[in-house]
């Protein structure tokens, strides 16, 4: 009962609620439960590298810190009794409780969009919302042709580097290559343009419309997703509990 | 909403949201290191890049649902290729959307000229600021601090998607790429 098999929509709804709920709460054991859960759950329940996680989650611990800080410097007076002084800025117990709450919320929010980006098939999670949650078929299919083009722009960008290059303008270091991206957006959109209304009439041209279509792919609701679902939904509990 | 959408029309507005996915992408890491040293603030004056998907669409298919449906795709997209905001990033895109689009239905969806698209930049500012105070807890923050982000948030979004939305699609217009879309039949067209 691997977290990789959970229907995407499901655990999509799961998670967002989740979330949502968390914004209401201040206390930073409520948070802090979130987290470890979250990062206990991955730990048991999937296959998920480490490694990428982490990369994923560094620039969050940045925005974290940053949010801890601010919270600090320009929070609303909470009144009680001082703890430090920083810039001339008092800061009381209270304050630095809500500080740290809603960096630990930053994280929290964090923990649990990777797991569900790390632990979902993009086309699973597209076709899921078009059988489950009556996604228009137009707009499933769009968006998969839309997929499609990532590795096609890739290569579209190398091949308008060079044209460029070709053309005596200097793109040698990464930092050029890097600061010349902004002048290839235009030629990169136009081309991108012309491509998906050769791809939008080819599929036409194959019979597709946006009605009614039998499906050969099929994501299944199980009655494992709704374990699941029960399992985040205590977690969610106990941190509420945990931090009355 | 899509009855009156060609397929080339859907195709066109996803092949944009992935586009502009990776530069949502590359402004939301930007605004993270920035984040770090100088507080949530970091990201207000870029956040105009963030509704510029919702005008350019609009502008150049001009029929209901384009603002709306091309925020809310490239937030999606945004998520699936890596941001670790996630699920949060489409309800982002959905109430990001929804403020564009709602001023382009108070127009009718039959003017686009550079007011309207500022405006419907403005529009995406308030329903996402609306968003970020409740969800970032900005009610403990002091009033003038989140005032001051409210206020970089909204030329934010009238200059870089409004203006600069509408820049870019004039000059995709005159590579003659958009040749079938409503765009070209705005008489819109100079030079």
């Amino acid at each position: 009962m691997s977290l990789h098999d959970m229907n995407p929509t499901v655990k999509f709804l799961t998670l967002t609620f989740v979330m949502f709920g968390l914004a209401l709460f201040y206390n930073p054991w409520t948070q802090l439960v979130i987290v470890v859960g979250t990062v206990l759950i991955q730990w048991m329940a999937t296959n998920v590298s480490w490694k990428r996680w982490l990369l994923f989650l560094i620039p969050f611990l940045i925005t974290a810190l940053g949010t801890f800080w601010t919270t600090l410097v320009f929070g609303k007076d909470l009144g009680g009794e001082t703890l430090v002084t920083i810039l001339s800025q008092e800061v009381t117990i209270e304050e630095r409780d809500v500080a740290i709450a809603l960096s630990l919320r930053v994280l929290a929010f964090t923990v649990l969009s990777l797991l569900f980006m790390l632990t979902t098939d993009s086309k699973r999670f597209v076709m899921s919302l078009m059988q489950q949650a009556k996604l228009s078929p137009t707009i499933a299919y769009s968006a998969l042709v839309g997929f499609r083009f990532i590795p096609l722009l890739k290569r579209e960008l190398q091949q308008l580097q060079y044209a460029h290059r070709l053309r005596g303008v200097p793109l040698d270091t990464r930092w050029e290559r890097l600061r010349h991206v902004p002048k290839l957006l235009l030629p990169l959109l136009a081309g991108s343009i012309r491509r998906a209304e050769r791809v939008a009439f080819s599929m036409e041209a194959r019979g597709f419309t946006g009605g009614k279509r039998t499906i050969y792919d099929r994501v299944e609701v199980k009655s494992s997703d709704f374990i699941w679902s029960g399992v985040f939904f205590a977690l969610f509990g106990f941190a509420i509990w945990a931090g009355i | 909403m899509l009855k009156s959408w060609k397929l080339k029309e859907v195709v066109l507005v996803s092949v944009l949201s992935v586009v502009f996915a990776v530069v949502y992408l590359l402004f939301v890491h930007i605004g993270n290191l920035w984040a770090g040293l100088i507080g949530p603030i970091a990201y207000e004056w870029i956040f105009g890049i963030w509704f510029i998907v919702s005008i350019i669409s609009a502008y150049i298919i001009r029929k209901p649902g384009a603002a709306f449906i091309s925020e809310v795709m490239a937030a999606t997209i945004e998520m699936l290729i890596g941001n670790a905001i996630g699920p949060r990033i489409i309800l982002v895109g959905i109430v990001q959307g929804l403020g564009a689009e709602a001023v382009f239905a108070m127009t009718g969806y039959r003017r686009y000229e550079l007011w309207v698209l500022m405006l419907a930049g403005f529009g995406s500012a308030v329903t996402s600021f609306v968003y970020t105070y409740f969800m970032s807890g900005f009610a403990m923050l002091e009033p003038g601090y989140v005032a001051t982000m409210f206020g970089l948030r909204a030329v934010s979004g009238m200059v870089i998607a409004g203006i600069g939305g509408k820049l870019l699609s004039d000059l995709l217009l005159k590579t003659g790429s958009l040749r079938g879309y409503a765009i070209s039949r705005s008489g819109n067209v100079h030079g």
